[in-house]
């Protein structure tokens, strides 16, 4: 199975860890993936609100690139996503504007007609491997592992993308970690929102919001956190220094990127899939499953 | 190869998430457990009441208040008007959700609560004066200061296209409630979805005064707004507040007021002459010397080389440079 794999700018910086995680996992199950290496941001939030056009250009070019490739496009960040499935939305609903984008594509000679399917690496664990398969391949079942699902919000709202009523209904996660050998706990913060996309001018908002939804993790009886985002990571896990001074408690919540997680249960090495680069330590993790 | 299952929407089924499959959950006869969220002023603080509520085909939320309220509880205090979708008075929480009560299926169980982030009058009325408050001050109208063109005025689909989704806004505050960062006070100057839906009406109007828009948006605090789509996932008009209202709210105060979208504008910038979004030049541009400030954080991100100052400062070009250099231009330089 191969795709055209498209990492995002926080797994080449800040989540260099996600990157490695997601190369290592993905031969684990036979995942061919063909690194997009001059794909550009998709301009995060901040893009889409100022300049349209330039957004939808930039993300239609990323699908350009995975049809050029003839490959679907895997994804690993929740805000990315989201990005490309409203370019190709947009591109398909407005014959003017893939036009335009279309034109400006030529300049390197690419086109879009409108084919790729895009898809988040939770997304092909699903569609692609498939549930069955994911558990023949586990060697190291996860077994007594608590973990709290953080979905993020760009994987489950809005609405008109992904058709929930109440994004809460939504299992892919805590499903999965079953599979996985975990036990899956419930809590307020699952589907709720980290503050990342205005922490860059303020901060405090992430800090106080991601605040709550660690401790109410904690209190569940969580012994880790697991997030399909690295945005949603980096406010989990980089910030949580900043979120135990603001609420004057320790809390040391480790925090697994997706793929790190089912590269456990894979039986890769915390050393492999990259623990070492978390802010909040993971050892505890690694000593209650043995890896 | 691609197996017959849509990962996207996992939960949808067996969670009953849809209004059909809501209203085939119970039968006519059933018992509704009903957990009603009381508030009596003069009698102090707030409490929880249980009801048991006889199910009736195709029964509303609100089906259930007029129930209590003629036989059990009359003194319960609760508003709505219409019982048709259009005058926004009778939004609750229902199960930790926000919903018109003439318009949202029953569900077997039920917690009802008043919305949140209004003070509470009594029961499930709340307050809405903060909101009105709130709106008065971002003049939300339409100001001509050029003279009136004469009848049929120049206006197209293009031209109207986000201000007629913010008219279908029936000011329930299901929004306002389900906000996340009005939930934290006034910790941002943030004036929050309903306020700027209500807004856009006329600020995404072309005919409005750009002066007199630029005025409101500078009292919005709008570059707040986290992006979660709390808001949309609960509007009963569907509106799609944030793509259709707030982000073009967004690019206007970009255009008119740039000094409120620095964040923006770096981004923007950055993504222009590198292709990809280097955080610690991101941090440097939008927070200047405030980011190395945080000697202790700088250190951490250091030590599990999270940031990469040799990248950020020697500008190292990537494979994307090219291509978002010449989709985007140059970027400004701020």
């Amino acid at each position: 199975m191969k795709f055209a794999y498209y990492p995002g700018c926080s797994a080449r910086s800040t989540c260099a860890e996600l990157n490695e995680a997601t190369h290592r996992v993905a031969a684990k199950l036979g995942l061919e993936l063909t690194q997009l290496e001059s794909a550009t941001c998709t301009g995060a939030r901040e893009l889409r609100a100022i300049d349209p056009v330039g957004f939808y250009t930039l993300n239609v070019r990323i699908l350009a690139l995975a049809e050029r490739a003839g490959l679907p496009l895997m994804t690993i960040c929740n805000t990315c996503t989201l990005n490309v499935l409203d370019a190709h939305a947009a591109f398909v609903e407005d014959e003017h504007l893939a036009d335009d984008i279309n034109v400006r594509l030529a300049e390197e000679e690419l086109h879009y007609s409108g084919r790729t399917r895009i898809s988040h690496f939770l997304w092909v664990l699903y569609e692609n491997i498939g549930i069955e398969r994911l558990r023949a391949l586990v060697t190291r079942p996860l077994t007594g592992l608590t973990v709290a699902a953080f979905y993020g919000c760009h994987i489950t709202r809005p609405p008109q993308r992904y058709g929930f009523v109440d994004s809460r209904n939504n299992v892919a996660l805590e499903k999965l970690a079953e599979v996985l050998g975990c036990r899956p706990i419930d809590y307020s913060g699952r589907t709720e929102c980290c503050g990342f996309h205005t922490a860059a001018h303020d901060e405090r908002v992430a800090i106080k919001l991601t605040g709550q939804h660690i401790k109410s993790a904690r209190s569940n009886g969580a012994a880790t956190m697991v997030t399909p985002c690295p945005l949603c990571h980096t406010v989990l896990d980089s910030f949580q220094k900043e979120i135990e001074r603001d609420l004057g408690e320790n809390l040391d919540m480790p925090v697994l990127h997706l793929p790190q997680l089912v590269g456990l249960a894979l039986g890769l090495t915390s050393e492999e899939l990259r623990l070492d680069r978390h802010m909040v330590k993971t050892q505890a993790i690694a000593s209650l499953i043995g890896a | 190869m691609s197996l017959d299952i849509d990962a996207r929407r996992l939960g949808q089924a067996e969670r009953h998430d849809s209004l059909s499959a809501r209203n085939t959950r119970l039968a006519v006869g059933d018992m509704i457990s009903v957990r009603l969220r009381r508030f009596d002023p003069a009698a102090g603080g707030a409490a929880f009441q249980d009801f048991q509520v006889p199910y009736r085909k195709w029964m509303r939320v609100l089906d259930v208040l007029n129930w209590i309220a003629e036989n059990v509880a009359t003194d319960l205090a609760y508003r709505w008007f219409c019982g048709s979708k259009m005058c926004g008075t009778c939004a609750v929480r229902m199960n930790g959700r926000e919903v018109l009560a003439c318009w949202e299926a029953v569900e077997p169980t039920m917690t009802i609560e008043p919305l949140r982030n209004l003070p509470v009058i009594r029961d499930l009325l709340v307050d809405r004066a903060p909101f009105d408050q709130k709106l008065a001050e971002l003049e939300p109208w339409l100001e001509r200061p050029a003279s009136y063109p004469g009848f049929p005025e120049p206006l197209s689909h293009k031209d109207m296209k986000n201000a007629s989704k913010a008219l279908d806004c029936i000011a329930c505050l299901a929004c306002y409630s389900a906000c996340p960062v009005i939930g934290l006070g006034d910790l941002t100057d943030f004036a929050g979805p309903a306020p700027l839906v209500q807004l856009g009406q006329t600020a995404l109007d072309p005919r409005n005064d750009a002066a007199k828009v630029a005025r409101s948006l500078e009292r919005t605090g709008i570059f707040n707004c986290v992006s979660c789509y709390k808001c949309e996932e609960v509007c009963p008009a569907s509106i799609p507040i944030v793509t259709r209202v707030i982000e073009p709210l967004k690019a206007k105060a970009a255009a008119l007021r740039p000094a409120m979208a620095t964040h923006s504008r770096a981004l923007r910038a950055i993504v222009a002459m590198r292709g990809r979004v280097d955080p610690g030049a991101l941090m440097l541009r939008v927070q200047g010397l405030r980011a190395l400030a945080n000697l202790s954080r700088i250190m951490r991100l250091l030590l599990r080389s999270k940031i990469d100052p040799i990248k950020t400062f020697l500008k190292r070009k990537t494979p994307a440079t090219g291509a978002a250099a010449r989709l985007l231009g140059r970027g400004e330089r701020l």
